[in-house]
């Protein structure tokens, strides 16, 4: 390590927006793979996921008081940092296993109109899941909910998941769910080959300025990589 | 000659269960994980043979498929032989 406890840099000394938030360019050009320096950097779960919400009373009634999460942190703040931060609140409500689902409520702001929920998978895309350990928790779960006057929807049966959605007041999409099987060796090998094959399609997609078709194509690839792939092993 | 590669883990077996004894279908594997199923002219699968949801049925050729999909609904899908490249 470089940098010692107690002499790092910290927020306050960030000279923007974008340098106390770490906003890059999203360019990967001349930036460094893991393999390259042997750094192998580790993950130990979820801390925290963090929205903003406009609806502080509802928000607090759903998550601690209809869901039942414990409500664990809360913190209240003076806006700081960039200039036009709003003063706000924030708080966290525990999801079990360490994590939880945090929200932030700034003081004096109305909703801006792109932040509204939409009816659209492009929307439903961010989500949090949480995990639960059986089938029979799952059932509870989906019960309790609907007597509890929630909308739940019917159980969905994904490969390697059985889950279960709703929402929460503010339009959040909120997912519960439990693994039907475990990950085996193949499911990542797969998953190589899948992206691997994705990837071929699109790069070569955009070379020829159109975007990718169907998912057939990213099939046929597949095909022809899992067809080397097998080969090999011979 | 039609391939559908399936992976081997529970939720895609279905398709090999489904196929096998079936008329000019030869079934190989599963190598390193993967089973293939090959015929000369077209290939066809029932959902509901197989027992399988929707969710898993949309994403049936995850494995790879060198062929081209003649009818796709929602119980039944028939592949034909393809020209197109890989």
């Amino acid at each position: 390590m470089t940098e010692k406890l107690g002499t790092r840099d910290d927020a306050s000394s960030a000279k923007s927006f974008n340098e106390a938030m770490g906003i890059g360019t999203g360019d990967l050009t001349g930036v460094k793979h893991a393999a390259e320096d042997g750094i192998r950097l580790a993950l130990h779960g979820v801390d925290h996921t963090a929205r903003p919400t406009w609806k502080l009373n509802e928000t607090v009634e759903f998550y601690r008081d209809v869901l039942g999460l414990p409500l664990v942190h809360a913190i209240t703040a003076r806006g700081w940092g960039p200039p036009g931060h709003h003063d706000f609140l924030h708080f966290f409500f525990d999801a079990g296993k360490g994590a939880t689902i945090a929200f932030f409520y700034y003081i004096g702001s109305e909703r801006p109109e792109k932040y509204a929920p939409e009816e659209h998978h492009f929307y439903f895309a961010t989500h949090t899941a949480w995990a639960v350990d059986s089938e029979e928790e799952l059932v509870t779960w989906k019960e309790t909910l609907e007597k509890r006057g929630i909308q739940v929807s019917p159980y969905t049966r994904h490969e390697i998941l059985e889950s279960i959605y709703f929402t929460d007041p503010n339009g959040y999409p909120v997912e519960i769910t439990r693994r039907l099987r475990d990950i085996e060796s193949i499911d990542e090998v797969d998953a190589r080959l899948t992206l691997q094959a994705a990837m071929d399609v699109e790069s070569e997609a955009r070379a020829a300025g159109r975007l990718m078709e169907d998912i057939d194509a990213v099939w046929r690839r597949k095909a022809k990589l899992v067809d080397a792939y097998k080969e090999d092993a011979q | 000659m039609i391939e559908v590669h399936v992976i081997d883990v529970p939720e895609f077996r279905p398709m090999v269960d489904t196929m096998r004894g079936q008329p000019a279908v030869t079934i190989t594997g599963p190598v390193k994980g993967y089973w293939t199923i090959s015929a000369p002219d077209e290939l066809t699968f029932d959902r509901r043979a197989m027992k399988m949801k929707p969710a898993v049925w949309y994403g049936i050729f995850t494995g790879g498929l060198n062929g081209e999909i003649a009818h796709w609904g929602r119980d039944e899908v028939r592949i034909v032989g393809t020209s197109r490249p890989l």
